[in-house]
């Protein structure tokens, strides 16, 4: 017997019996459907996850950190993130670019809107990464001096306008209140008219030897110097001010876990603002307090520490090669592509789950056929004992028996793909209508891709047939004698 | 034993278990059948004729004594073996013809050639031959439901010659047929005996079988009592 035998003579059986095949096949179909709709909900997100990750190039792109020091010894020392550890990044293999964050308060004007935001400074190699090559309007920077921006789009939207295009060739003028530290120990000396030799003429020296005397004197000027030091610093700023031309707008502020601040400047233009001093923005100060640069700024980056570098690297090595040599070099590392696998193991875990569900379903699926087939056997007892008198083999009715079992499982598991597939369009109509209603950009939640499409058609058509098997071998134990007799 | 015997029994014995009872179906037959030959077995029902004829088709399985076709025991056989004796050389007919009654009348004939390996093509045409010469070219595409018994019968006899066996093991084929259909089948198995096929033909039919079959084996209790042949008065001892 041919397999072509096999399938024409079961389609002809359950042909016969189309209201059994209906309601058996229905079973396989529901389970099917759930299995596909929910497995899709998780591979759609996956992808949609994948392909961000992809048009950002963030599978090539890691960002270092100075170690915490809370997770190293209080006797070592942590390695600072400056341009020297830079030039070490660079000569990683594999590495393509490497440039820090540095980003400082700023007041812009766009058109008529004044407002606050932080500028960051990126080398024209960084811009032209996906990462920032992504504009939904005009075109990037091309120089490291070029005397534009690129803005984003909540920015526009703060600076009320909608359309990305109507910014481009605006002009955009930005302003740094920055405090240099000289103005700070200048007010030490003198403030408000009153000068250091001031205090200490009216301190009684005399009445030095008491101690509780000595110890306000004491307390009274380390007060004072600072409240002098704060004053100079805070309050005595300069204005830089620059005009640069909006070249280009780009996406949200946020890509995962790293910040792109609002305003994009070439590295060099950039250099005016915050090679000047400290902006007015406490952020900064402390910042620069916390990574002991305070001290240490100069107008060529001598000494200068970083809070957070990127690494843009060739997609073709390895991150972890990549990662492992920098975190040898005492630095923190993040990358997004480590954050994908545990993301795909998140995805993986849900997928489980939720096939889980689907199968439980197509177990009971797998019962209605079970029952269905056994009802066949002992209403085609005499068929069987026939086909045996004829010659047929306990392993021809076998056969039989279980591709009458798969055809259930095909048809059941082909229609309950296309059904699964019908649903998901549905809801995701449904849930794409409510999220542009919500100002919530629309994406597909679900997907369908050739895996999933295989393995319903495989774990539907597997099962199926397992359930068979019961069926099947009795089906083969039939004794030829007794089912001739019955008439 | 029959030297020149196509297919024989000796001592055949086959039991069975009847709750605390052992029903002896058959005992110590021994019997044989020669290539060309056309055999009855006759018996009152309970007889042990279609136990025999069983037995002799690989069917059944002895409890003791052998079955053996030309020289081989088909105790010898594994159950493949004796699909494939069963798909190549034996052809069958019962009382209630056994055909599948959601297939049509070629469909039936056809069935037959799908364990002897016939190609798909073949198979249509050596069933539609068959039936063409048995008088039934006009009922191919009827069901059995559409066909009267004795077309009923004609399409089984189609079904079991249609495979070129060797040996036809007819029970009872005439036993739900009237009298001029019983004869139109006898002739018809005349006939096929003629063409050189040899059969087995199980009767409660003294007459029929005593004017078309060339040997009579009378059954009783499952014993072979005598074994009459055909066309002379003498009776001699199984």
């Amino acid at each position: 017997m041919t397999l072509r035998d096999l399938i024409v003579i079961s389609t002809g059986n359950l042909w016969r019996m189309k209201l059994r095949t209906f309601l058996t096949t229905s079973g396989v179909l529901i389970a099917i459907a759930a299995f596909v709709s929910m497995i899709s909900f998780g591979a759609g997100n996956q992808e949609r996850i994948n392909n961000e990750f992809n048009k950002l190039g963030l599978f090539s792109t890691m960002q270092v950190y100075p170690r915490n020091r809370q997770v190293i010894s209080d006797t070592a020392s942590i390695a600072p993130l400056d341009e020297n550890a830079l030039k070490h990044f660079a000569e990683v293999p594999g590495v393509n670019i490497v440039y820090p964050y540095d980003a400082f308060s700023v007041t812009a004007r766009l058109g008529d809107s004044v407002l606050s935001a932080k500028a960051q400074a990126l080398p024209i190699a960084a811009v032209q990464t996906k990462l920032f090559s992504n504009l939904s309007a005009g075109v990037a920077f091309d120089s490291n001096s070029s005397r534009e921006t690129i803005i984003s789009d909540d920015f526009l939207k703060k600076a009320g306008m909608v359309v990305p295009d109507s910014a481009i060739g605006k002009k955009l003028v930005l302003s740094v209140h920055v405090s240099v530290i000289d103005s700070g120990l200048a007010h030490i000396l003198v403030d408000r008219g009153q000068t250091i030799l001031d205090r200490i003429k009216k301190i009684r020296l005399d009445s030095l030897v008491n101690k509780e005397y000595r110890m306000k004197v004491l307390h009274g000027e380390v007060n004072e110097t600072i409240r002098r030091f704060l004053n100079g610093f805070v309050n005595a700023q300069s204005v830089v001010t620059d005009t640069l031309r909006v070249c280009g707008v780009r996406g949200p502020d946020r890509v995962g876990r790293m910040r792109i601040e609002s305003i994009i400047i070439p590295a060099s233009t950039a250099a005016r603002f915050n090679s000047s001093g400290f902006s007015g923005n406490p952020a900064d100060i402390f910042s620069a307090l916390s990574s002991g640069t305070f001290f240490n700024r100069s107008d060529d980056n001598g000494g200068k520490t970083y809070s957070q570098v990127t690494i843009d690297f060739d997609p073709k090595v390895p991150y972890k090669g990549i990662r492992d040599s920098i975190e040898a070099l005492g630095f923190r590392t993040f990358s997004f592509a480590a954050e994908f696998e545990q993301i795909q193991r998140a995805f993986l875990y849900l997928d489980l789950a939720l096939g889980v569900i689907g199968l439980i379903a197509l177990f009971t699926a797998s019962l209605g056929i079970v029952n269905t087939m056994v009802m066949s056997i002992t209403e085609r007892r005499r068929e069987i004992g026939v086909l045996k008198s004829l010659g047929a083999d306990e392993v021809d009715i076998r056969w039989l028996f279980l591709v009458e079992s798969g055809v259930i499982g095909v048809l059941g598991t082909v229609a309950g793909i296309f059904f699964g597939w019908t649903i998901t369009r549905i809801v995701s109509a449904v849930a794409q209508a409510y999220m542009k209603n919500q100002g919530i950009p629309p994406m597909d939640l679900f997907a369908l891709p050739v895996w999933l499409v295989l393995i319903a058609l495989g774990v539907g058509v597997g099962v199926s047939v397992v359930a068979g098997f019961y069926p099947a071998a009795r089906a083969a134990r039939v004794d030829p004698v007794e089912a001739l007799r019955n008439d | 034993m029959n030297p020149q015997a196509f297919l024989s029994t000796v001592e055949l014995c086959r039991y069975y278990r009847r709750g605390p009872q052992t029903v002896r179906a058959l005992d110590d037959v021994t019997m044989s059948v020669t290539k060309g030959e056309f055999l009855s077995v006759v018996g009152s029902s309970g007889s042990g004729k279609t136990t025999l004829l069983n037995l002799l088709a690989g069917l059944d399985t002895p409890t003791s004594g052998t079955v053996e076709l030309a020289g081989t025991a088909l105790a010898t056989m594994s159950r493949r073996q004796l699909s494939a004796y069963r798909a190549h050389k034996v052809g069958m007919i019962f009382q209630s013809f056994n055909l599948i009654s959601h297939y049509t009348a070629l469909q039936n004939v056809e069935t037959a050639l799908y364990f002897n390996g016939t190609s798909p093509h073949e198979r249509h045409r050596l069933a539609a031959e068959v039936l063409d010469r048995l008088g039934l070219a006009d009922r191919t595409t009827h069901r059995p439901s559409d066909l009267s018994g004795g077309e009923q019968q004609r399409v089984a006899v189609a079904r079991a010659i249609v495979k070129k066996p060797e040996i036809l093991f007819a029970d009872e084929p005439t036993g739900n047929l009237d009298f001029e259909n019983a004869q139109q089948l006898a002739d018809l198995l005349a006939s096929l005996n003629r063409d050189g096929l040899t059969i087995v033909l199980v009767t409660h039919n003294l007459e029929l079988a005593q004017q078309y079959t060339h040997r009579t084996i009378r059954m009783q209790y499952g014993h072979v009592i005598h074994t009459i042949a055909t066309g002379s008065a003498e009776t001699t001892q199984p």
